[in-house]
């Protein structure tokens, strides 16, 4: 319990340094969202497969930084998110397209 | 309003009888009883029991059920079950079998042997362990009553909505089985993701993933596969629900629904659903077979990988079964490969358990006759199966009976026989008696035979041509011969089960007396205690150093396992009487919902939402136990 202790404040500052890049990053997505939408310079055809790429970037950005999912005894958290999804995108796919 | 005054009398009084208000006697007497420590049990190994007892028991409905349909198809022109009744004892059949018998005796074996293989005290979650098993009671129940209610539902285990919409299947059957499968599936949600939860949380120190006994990885993967799969089952029944109940349109194509949407989701949950049902068959085989081969199991990591294969590929599979609906021939291609490709890690199985076989001293107990056979059964449904993956013959097969013999030969050669095999191996470690093994042999036998003589002719009843749930056959046709062999085998599979009935009361009243292990070649944990074990399992726990951790024990010359903590008194979970009473609110609200009378069907919502209130307010903590001391004069 000790040691984990001890590795927890030992990893802070680089820890902190990445939930504010992460959250920048976010924001940013954020306003690229926003951007997209109302400017006209982007092809309507484009809004919404780039709205869904950013929307895809931004859980995978929430699920590992802030849910921590990238720490250590999370294998299998990760295992059955990546599982469900994987289930959930073949019986789209066979549903939709098949 | 004079229904609702007499009911909500007979409420206050049965409330008063139990909380002590009338009687303070009689609660007392009540509390005490057997039947109320049953009722409220949150022990893993009581539940085990249950779960096994209500499997039986809607196994011989099921049972019954297939006896009748072979009876009118033992002649043709049979006028015994004709038109609605045959379908609806098809129906029945198939549903009673495959969720309300091969699932609950599946939870059986998981629930009595897991958290012992594992080194546990108990799963994860008792409470959601009991209220798994009273959810699934209350819709098996309520599935069922539908025989007496306005006739059973009548549009095929699959219930395609061409025939189970309202206007192709009027009166209240496809809303039992809408309502009856809701709820028990989400007992069986809960209890697989407690399985989930138990074998990554509570496994004995040193007992790593790949230490775990096959039985216990393979309860693993299925409970995983429940936990993607039942979803699916739940969406598309509640779709159902509604265009039934409340006049929707999802699956009515007059009104701009599909029926291939219900299709796709009953057999996106259905094809999972098949491999929850035999992976942990293939787990009792690959215990069995290496116990009384007194070997090693064969090929232990490939079995594994062998496992979760499966339960990988079975989320990509399920379009074999509507091959024929017109999805063309890319959509056909891709999904018969990876249909195909399941027999690549089945064949791996099968070749290791023969591996196993090899040079062992085999014993042929009951469980490993049942093993043995199980084997080349279980081969021939695989290779009829990879002959209906082909979407150019399976266009000859469809709905036809050599689809009805290639389904039984996987789940009566394949699952039943894995859960008789589990159940004459484990039954001593669940009752503390050997049941008897005569009869036993006897079962097997006439039960074999039988199966065989029952199913075999129907592959080529299919091939010459015989439909499938189809109540008769004309003369003159050559279908005569091949369906009276098949009706008289099912003569075999009946006397099987009366004499495994009789087995089950003999070995109650006059069985020997099981030690710890058993068999004497037990290899796994669960043989290191008691037979029937403590209500805490260890009185200390294990210190696992190896795959069959027993048998570890066993050569390095140890009478038992070395402990893994000092002896201390144990923590247990309280009994609590809220699953079956949300359960019950579960009962009452399907059954108003079916008879459309909403105040009845509200009452149930009310109990389920007080039920979890009490539940969410209950700061039982349980209580501890002290442990006998196995050194000191405790049960052996």
């Amino acid at each position: 319990m000790a040691k984990e202790n001890n590795q927890a404040i030992s990893q802070k500052p680089a820890g902190a340094m990445k939930h504010i890049l992460s959250f920048v990053f976010m924001i940013a997505f954020t306003a690229a969202a926003f951007f997209v939408v109302i400017s006209d310079k982007v092809p309507s055809g484009w809004v919404v497969p780039l709205l869904l790429i950013f929307a895809v970037i931004q859980v995978i950005l929430q699920l590992f930084t802030f849910m921590h999912l990238d720490q250590k005894g999370s294998a299998f958290y990760t295992i059955f998110i990546v599982f469900g999804i994987f289930v959930a995108v073949i019986s789209a796919v066979g549903i939709l397209l098949m | 309003m004079g229904t609702l005054i007499v009911i909500l009398v007979l409420v206050l009084f049965l409330a008063a009888i139990f909380t002590g208000g009338y009687n303070k006697q009689f609660q007392e007497r009540v509390r005490k009883s057997r039947t109320w420590d049953w009722l409220t049990t949150v022990d893993h190994k009581k539940i085990g029991i249950l779960y096994l007892m209500a499997g039986l028991v809607f196994f011989i409905i099921g049972g019954i059920e297939a006896t009748f349909m072979r009876l009118q198809l033992f002649v043709p022109g049979n006028d015994l079950f004709v038109g609605r009744t045959f379908n609806e004892l098809l129906t029945m059949h198939g549903t009673t079998m495959i969720f309300l018998a091969a699932m609950p005796m599946i939870f059986a074996l998981m629930n009595a042997v897991v958290p012992l293989q594992i080194g546990a005290r108990d799963v994860a979650f008792p409470f959601v362990n009991a209220l798994g098993f009273w959810l699934f009671f209350s819709g098996g129940l309520l599935l069922n009553l539908s025989w007496i209610f306005g006739g059973a539902p009548d549009a095929g285990w699959t219930s395609y909505t061409g025939l189970a919409l309202n206007q192709y299947s009027p009166g209240p059957g496809v809303d039992f089985y809408v309502l009856g499968l809701q709820i028990a599936g989400i007992g069986t949600l809960i209890g697989g993701l407690n399985f989930l939860v138990t074998v990554i949380n509570l496994r004995a120190p040193g007992m790593t993933f790949l230490r775990l006994p096959l039985f216990t990885w393979t309860a693993f993967v299925t409970s995983g596969l429940i936990l993607f799969a039942f979803p699916a089952l739940t969406v598309a029944l509640l779709m159902l629900m509604f265009d039934r109940l409340f006049g929707a349109n999802f699956f009515d194509y007059t009104m701009g629904g599909s029926t291939v949407i219900w299709e796709h989701l009953f057999w996106i949950f259905g094809h999972p659903e098949v491999y929850i049902v035999i992976l942990p068959a293939f787990g009792v085989m690959s215990d069995v077979i290496s116990t009384f081969s007194k070997k090693r199991l064969f090929g232990y990591n490939s079995m594994v990988f062998a496992t979760v294969l499966i339960g990988f590929l079975g989320f990509m599979v399920w379009v074999h079964h509507m091959f024929t609906v017109g999805l063309g021939p890319i959509s056909n291609s891709v999904f018969a490969v990876a249909t195909m490709a399941i027999a690549v890690p089945t064949g791996i199985k099968v070749f290791n358990w023969l591996f196993t076989m090899w040079g062992g001293e085999i014993q042929f107990k009951t469980p490993m006759l049942w093993a043995v056979g199980f084997i080349p059964t279980f081969v021939m449904g695989g290779m009829t199966g990879v002959m209906l993956a082909l979407p150019p013959a399976d266009f000859q097969y469809q709905d036809s009976y050599f689809v009805v013999a290639h389904f039984h030969y996987v789940l009566v050669g394949g699952t039943v026989f894995g859960l008789f095999a589990g159940i004459y191996y484990w039954w001593p470690k669940m009752f503390g008696k050997l049941l008897n093994e005569t009869l036993g042999k006897w079962h097997f036998w006439t039960f074999l035979i039988g199966f065989h003589l029952t199913f075999f002719p129907q592959h080529f009843l299919g091939l010459f041509g015989m439909p499938r749930r189809v109540f008769t056959y004309q003369t003159n046709v050559g279908l005569e011969k091949l369906n009276e062999l098949s009706s008289i085998g099912v003569a075999g599979m009946v006397i099987g089960t009366i004499l495994f009935l009789i087995n089950i009361i003999y070995t109650l009243r006059k069985g020997k007396k099981a030690k710890a292990d058993a068999w004497e070649l037990g290899r796994t944990l669960e043989w290191s205690i008691p037979s029937p074990p403590p209500e805490y399992n260890f009185a200390q726990t294990p210190l696992v150093r190896g795959f069959d951790a027993l048998w570890v024990e066993k050569e390095a010359g140890n009478k038992s396992m070395t402990p893994a903590e000092p002896l201390g008194s144990i923590h247990m979970p309280s009994p609590s009487y809220i699953p079956i009473l949300m359960s019950l609110g579960f009962f009452v609200a399907g059954f108003g919902f079916i008879v459309r009378g909403i105040p009845a069907a509200a009452i149930g919502l009310i109990i389920v939402v007080v039920s979890l209130f009490l539940r969410s307010f209950d700061y039982d903590k349980g209580y501890h136990v002290e442990p006998e001391d196995p050194e000191k004069g405790g049960k052996e």
